[in-house]
């Protein structure tokens, strides 16, 4: 799949790179060879390249808004469909890093933020349409604010309500079944459920709902 | 000041370590055209040295890949050539028609179901692809049956002679089975009809149509749809929306519920089954319908026995195994006859 020929062809030939000529001196190094000479090959085997090199972490990364691996991998799923349903794979601007990571986190952070302002209908997934665009400095910034504020909350949740909300969530087990498992009332577990939300929306929502105001 | 931002600094901002200035000056860096490419490699490379979860990428690509398959399948060279076909050479068609009528008689032709409609069946066990004249798709899940009009389905120009004489397109459905409707530019209707007498009318949008003996349901997954009784016209179309659980109960009765995962509704077309708190009672009823399997369940206690999450099974042995270990039971499969027992 990465036979030197594969490449150079590709690289010489009259196909856009999908990476700007990087004329500053922070240039990252171009790991993306590889994937462009699996694309030339044929889509199936670039977005095999693409998937095994990339669904891990970005399903890690979106795991850090979501909190629930369900809806990470879904949402880090539905991108890749996305840019492959719509060939937008042939005229990725910059690299496919950064338009998977740009898009994986536009859909996360838009997913938190609908959950909890109880906006969030079961297609928000489907529905978050991601233009391309490059996004602003200050969103990018919002962002990694949002996911490191999101896990501060939750590092300092109560240790007993810590563990009930990452079983609920994360391992997205049942009511019962957390009750049954720590040894306390199904009240309990509720009731550390809606401690946790409450913490969390009072922390993120300040933050989000401002971001919210100024769009409309 | 921008010289400040390294590779370093970079980690330390992610893992929010950086002091409000920092922050202010990686802004002003990611504000440089290029720099953003670099932000997003020094965010994977942090990523992936503080991974949270892991994952199966193979399991992903490959899904990924059966649903790319079965939407680009819509316009592969060979089903163009037979669309166009009818497009393009209208004298075919009539000459078609002409020897048709010649052999048959226009009485014997007007009687004969099997020359107007088209069917297409799965036996037990079996999934298939369809792609109707107009482009649109069906996914027929086991022991199901579709029929459509074989002559001006979706076509613009109709034959008034040839063409069914309803309007719009219409498709019989018995069982289940996923749809992704193409819109028309003429805006023609797309109706689902089931025999309990629920339509289903269609915009270009996707959703499953469960129709069996037990059960009458309809799940959307994007789309817009009205459900209809055209057996009781007083009753006011439904429309539902994105994520919509409509069941038709015994009374001829809409119930409505909102489900979060729509597409699990048809998750057979990845052999997969979603069971969501689902009974062994259902289950066995599963197995009837989708394998025509007839299920024993010895004792109450074990068939109101539930199971929740997504599996695959390829097949009726597959899923009988999956099944019985899931809940730590025994099973027993003789030819059609399956038993199961604490």
């Amino acid at each position: 799949m990465t036979e030197p020929e594969g490449y150079q062809r590709f690289d010489s030939g009259d196909v856009p790179r999908p990476l700007r000529a990087g004329s500053h001196a922070t240039a990252v190094v171009d790991n993306e060879f590889f994937i462009r000479a699996a694309f030339a090959e044929s889509s199936e085997k670039g977005f095999e390249a693409l998937f095994r090199l990339y669904y891990n972490p970005l399903c890690s990364h979106a795991l850090r808004f979501v909190y629930t691996r369900e809806v990470a991998e879904d949402i880090v799923s539905e991108v890749f469909y996305q840019l492959w349903k719509t060939d937008a794979h042939r005229s990725v601007q910059f690299t496919y890093r950064t338009y998977l990571y740009a898009a994986v986190r536009h859909r996360a952070y838009n997913y938190l933020r609908d959950e909890l302002t109880g906006n969030r209908t079961p297609a928000s997934i489907d529905e978050m349409e991601y233009a391309g665009a490059e996004e602003s400095p200050q969103t990018l910034v919002e962002y990694d604010e949002t996911f490191q504020r999101l896990e501060k909350v939750i590092k300092e949740l109560p240790s007993q309500c810590q563990r009930v909300f990452l079983m609920s969530r994360f391992e997205n087990r049942k009511n019962l079944e957390i009750a049954a498992e720590l040894g306390i009332a199904l009240k309990t577990v509720e009731a550390h459920l809606s401690r946790a939300l409450s913490q969390i929306r009072r922390a993120i929502l300040t933050m989000v709902c401002l971001l919210f105001v100024g769009l409309h | 000041m921008e010289e400040l931002v390294n590779k370093t600094l970079a980690f330390d901002y992610f893992a929010g370590k950086v002091s409000p200035l920092q922050k202010k000056s990686i802004e002003r860096w990611l504000a440089q055209p290029g720099n953003q490419d670099t932000y997003y490699q020094w965010l994977h490379e942090w990523e992936l040295a503080n991974l949270q979860l892991t994952t199966n990428w193979q399991n992903a690509f490959d899904a990924t890949q059966e649903r790319i398959g079965s939407t680009v399948r819509v316009s592969s060279p060979v089903e163009d050539t037979s669309v166009q076909w009818w497009h393009s050479s209208r004298l075919g068609i009539w000459l078609a028609a002409a020897s048709v009528l010649l052999i048959l008689g226009i009485g014997n032709w007007l009687a004969g179901d099997v020359i107007r409609y088209k069917t297409i069946e799965t036996g037990f066990g079996e999934t298939k692809h369809c792609l109707l004249p107009d482009g649109s798709v069906v996914e027929l899940n086991a022991n199901s049956r579709i029929r459509f009009p074989r002559f001006g389905f979706g076509s613009e120009s109709r034959i008034p002679l040839l063409s069914a004489e309803t309007a719009g397109r219409q498709v019989e459905l018995t069982g289940e089975a996923d749809f992704s409707v193409r819109h028309l530019p003429n805006h023609q209707r797309f109706v689902v009809l089931t025999p309990k007498g629920l339509a289903v009318n269609v915009l270009g949008t996707q959703f499953t149509v469960f129709s069996r003996e037990r059960r009458t349901q309809v799940v959307l997954r994007s789309g817009k749809v009205a459900l209809t009784l055209p057996k009781q016209p007083d009753q006011p179309a439904m429309i539902m929306k994105p994520g919509d659980l409509v069941t038709l109960d015994a009374q001829g009765k809409l119930a409505f519920k909102q489900t979060s995962h729509p597409e699990n509704a048809s998750s057979w077309k990845q052999h997969r089954f979603t069971f969501e708190t689902t009974s062994l009672r259902e289950i066995a009823q599963t197995l009837h319908d989708n394998y025509g399997l007839t299920v024993h369940i010895e004792g109450e206690e074990l068939a109101n026995r539930t199971i929740s999450g997504a599996f695959p099974a390829q097949d009726a042995n597959e899923l009988i195994k999956l099944v019985a270990d899931l809940l730590q039971i025994n099973y027993h499969r003789d030819n059609n006859n399956v038993t199961f027992t604490n």
